[in-house]
């Protein structure tokens, strides 16, 4: 049987003021029916252009050179507009990355999703609409009658991922092309995100093109990998086969393990002890209405052992974040107490390219700390600089540049000189490495451990990648909805989960197994507890008992070093 | 590729503004020493005479040099420009930064007052100050410096709140660094090209504004020369002796053309081509 779609020798440029910048070099490709393919790249790899020129929708500066993509036979690149509409949405569709911005802010859900019908068949409006209904339904939306006169404003960003997948498999494609669907997913919405593309591939048997820079997703659903480097396919074939087999150095590195943290750590003396920190925020939404307080961190204690890595686990808005900003005294207005034997705990940020202030050479950037550390001498100073530059992998030379002229992984290591040339001992990493490419990644991670062998560092290491926690970490704190619900040394913890949260959170990452049909964890996404509950993870806990409701639950031993809320296995 | 680095290496906005602006300065400081005629002395032999060898520019109604005038009147109109923009800019940076940085109950007030001044017509205000003060250089100077305060503050107060939540001040303030630091070395070096774009439009306002309060006599008094008090001289001569209004607005275009491209000549050399 023929390819479905078939790109052969595609080759795609960027001009920019004349000058000619190769995005895809001479590309080959095939997608067969009902087939999951996934292409694995790091950022700049050509892997989203392959997919706007398939969906011929490239910005005016990209122009294809040469090569042709047949979809069933017809060469997509000869169509005219009118044909191409016709084949958009209708034959192809696309979700992309970011929720967010992919629908239309102000257009209700329903009208959004009604488009495609409207605009690809002649169905009648309460067919249309019946249609629709049934599609939000099908993506496991709850009350879609509802739903259809919301806005997206008023959605969770999964809840948007799955309009979006309804939106995109409404006119029954041919193809669906996910462009880092999941990337900004936690992770146990991400798992149910994949679960239902899966479930649509298998229903209709539609052919799935997955595009991400998580080898993980590609391992779960893809029957097929193509690994792209540079504008180049590096690789291609059976997903299994090319990551237990990689040929190419690239492939090699990306499949290349996370770095351990082999420094036994003693625990004798405590850097930091948090007892029942608090933290509210005003929610303000006008001059004349009333201060709302939306408490973000209810209670948390725990302690940071001198020399070793704690890492900090939890979804989007458990307040990991902010305990972070509070022991670096960003957040000045918390209750509670909070002690610590080093002066300065200094932060490493997420965003490497907000970290760093643009309008300032690096040099000038790097001094900063040691003038706050109220060192005089200008050539001192340099001599530091120097020293640290080269401690963190980079050249002396790079003083006189801007933050602007180095890559995502330079921008991360500077950081991290910056906040060791404060002389501290304790850093607080604020997801360090989520922002980088996986390679690059693994680069950062080394530089940390080998900082934290060489100057017993202790670090406090937040991140919602549970994979690169496990191998990093000594020990772990899970957090859900501003309190530690587990924290237990990080062997023990993967190995023997206690909280029901936990576990939801381990079954939910995606540890490169083919994600299974029978998989029982329910779709949910964190929910505030009603006033007066019990736990605040009821409403989401699959071993819920009419007690949880009642009873506050405490942290409590239940094993060496091992303290958590609630015993999943005590309630079955 | 060759042209892109030719013309990264030659920022012939930066070049052609510094060398415009550069040959005006020296004309007026000339013009403050030496000019071909007496500014002040009149030709009733050749009253509106139009440009010749005589009077490159032409003569006034007086029969006055045009040139001459134009280049000591050069002087009145830069000092005005300047220090009423100075004034603005120094006093409107503090506020807008220090307001905005802060925040509270003090920004709300202050910025409240601003908004009280901005509503009203500038003419009306500095009218209103001048005729406190008293008519005459100085004068206009602190009204106009006084009116071009809040618009300053306010570009600054947006820009540091914009720049006050950055991942980059954070990391400043887990240093240590006072806030005082953080507000003067790590923020307005960031948003300097906003404050550039506002004292380039504020200098322009400053020439017209000039302008006005000396056709209202308030200003440069006569026989006085400035740029802005010829201009609205030559208004009634303007089918008679159009020279006496082309030149002098001339120069007045070229003097802000000169210091508009410095300044997006100085933007593209701090952020790169794009």
């Amino acid at each position: 049987m023929e390819n479905l779609l078939e790109i052969k020798n595609l080759s795609l440029s960027f001009y920019e003021n004349g000058a000619e910048q190769k995005v895809l070099k001479n590309i080959s490709l095939d997608i067969g029916r009902q087939e999951i393919v996934g292409i694995v790249g790091e950022s700049g790899s050509g892997k989203s252009m392959t997919a706007l020129s398939m969906m011929r929708l490239l910005s005016p500066a990209a122009v294809i050179t040469g090569g042709e993509i047949l979809f069933e036979g017809r060469d997509l690149l000869k169509l005219s507009e009118k044909e191409m509409e016709s084949v958009r949405g209708d034959d192809i569709s696309m979700i992309f990355q970011e929720p967010m911005t992919s629908l239309n802010p102000v257009m209700k859900i329903g009208k959004q999703v009604e488009e495609s019908l409207i605009l690809h068949t002649h169905m009648k409006k309460d067919e249309i609409r019946r249609q629709v209904i049934e599609a939000l339904t099908s993506v496991g939306l709850p009350e879609p009658e509802k739903l259809y006169g919301k806005y997206p404003y008023q959605l969770s960003g999964g809840m948007r991922q799955r309009v979006m997948i309804a939106m995109a498999t409404i006119c029954r494609p041919k193809l669906l092309i996910a462009d880092e669907a999941t990337t900004a997913l936690d992770v146990t919405v991400q798992k149910q995100i994949l679960r239902l593309i899966q479930k649509f591939h298998e229903e209709t048997g539609t052919s799935v093109l997955m595009i991400s820079h998580d080898l993980n997703v590609i391992k779960s659903v893809c029957s097929r990998v193509i690994v792209m480097y540079n504008g180049d396919i590096v690789e291609m074939g059976n997903t299994q086969e090319v990551l237990r087999h990689p040929k190419h150095d690239y492939t090699k590195t990306l499949v290349a393990a996370i770095p351990d943290n082999d420094v036994p750590s003693d625990r004798s003396s405590v850097v930091l002890e948090a007892k029942d920190l608090r933290l509210s925020f005003k929610e303000k939404d006008g001059v004349f209405s009333g201060k709302d307080q939306k408490a973000v961190l209810k209670g948390v204690s725990f302690c940071v052992y001198e020399g070793e890595i704690l890492g900090v686990v939890g979804e989007s808005g458990c307040g990991k974040s902010t305990l972070a900003k509070t022991i670096v005294g960003l957040n000045k207005h918390f209750t509670g107490s909070l002690q610590m034997t080093c002066s300065r705990p200094q932060m490493v940020f997420q965003d490497p390219f907000g970290s760093l202030n643009p309008a300032r050479k690096i040099g000038w950037i790097l001094q900063e700390p040691l003038k706050a550390r109220g060192i005089r001498d200008k050539k001192e100073r340099l001599r530091l600089v120097d020293e640290m530059l080269v401690k963190i992998g980079l050249d002396p030379s790079f003083k006189g540049r801007y933050a602007r002229e180095f890559s995502g992984g330079q921008r991360q290591r500077i950081s991290i000189g910056l906040a060791l040339l404060m002389d501290t001992g304790f850093i607080v990493a604020d997801e360090p490495v989520s922002a980088l490419d996986v390679t690059v990644q693994s680069q950062i991670l080394k530089l940390l451990l080998q900082l934290h062998k060489e100057k017993n560092l202790t670090m406090m290491f937040i991140s919602h990648d549970l994979e690169v926690v496990r191998h990093v970490c000594d020990r772990v704190i899970v957090m859900y909805l501003g309190q530690i619900v587990e924290m237990a040394d990080s062997d023990e913890l993967y190995k023997n989960p206690q909280h029901p949260y936990t576990r939801l959170l381990f079954s939910a990452a995606l540890d490169g197994h083919k994600i299974e049909d029978n998989d029982d964890s329910e779709d949910t996404e964190a929910q505030e507890v009603p006033q007066g509950a019990g736990c605040a993870f009821y409403p989401r806990c699959p071993y819920r008992k009419n007690s949880c409701r009642k009873k506050k639950p405490m942290l409590r031993l239940c094993g060496d070093n091992h303290e958590t809320r609630c015993r999943a296995g005590a309630l079955k | 590729m060759k042209e892109k680095q030719f013309r990264k290496k030659h920022n012939w906005q930066l070049i052609i503004g510094c060398g415009l602006t550069g040959f005006f300065v020296l004309f007026t400081i000339v013009g403050q020493f030496w000019t071909p005629y007496d500014v002040t002395a009149m030709d009733a032999a050749a009253r509106s005479a139009p440009p010749s060898l005589a009077h490159i520019m032409g003569t006034d109604n007086f029969g006055r040099d045009v040139f001459s005038r134009v280049m000591n009147g050069c002087g009145n109109t830069f000092l005005v420009a300047f220090c009423t923009v100075g004034i603005g800019a120094v006093f409107g940076t503090a506020i807008g930064a220090l307001t905005g940085f802060y925040g509270g109950w003090i920004d709300e007030i202050i910025m409240r007052i601003n908004d009280a001044i901005l509503s009203f017509p500038s003419i009306l205000l500095a009218l209103i100050l001048i005729s406190l003060l008293g008519p005459g250089k100085l004068n206009i100077i602190i009204a106009l410096g006084i009116i071009f305060i809040p618009s300053f503050a306010r570009i600054v107060r947006g820009e540091v709140l914009r720049c006050k939540s950055l991942e980059y001040v954070q990391s400043a303030r887990v240093m240590g660094i006072s806030n005082f630091r953080i507000i003067f070395a790590h923020i307005l070096p960031n948003i300097w090209v906003s404050m550039l774009t506002a004292a380039m439009i504020g200098f322009n306002n400053a020439v017209l504004s000039e302008a006005s309060m000396s056709y209202l006599s308030l200003g440069v008094q006569p026989p006085e020369a400035s740029l802005g008090r010829m201009l609205s001289e030559a208004q009634s001569l303007i089918f008679n002796a159009p020279w006496y209004a082309i030149f002098p607005g001339i120069v007045i275009i070229l003097i802000i053309l000169g210091f508009s491209m410095i300044s997006e000549g100085l933007r593209k050399l701090q952020w790169g081509e794009n």
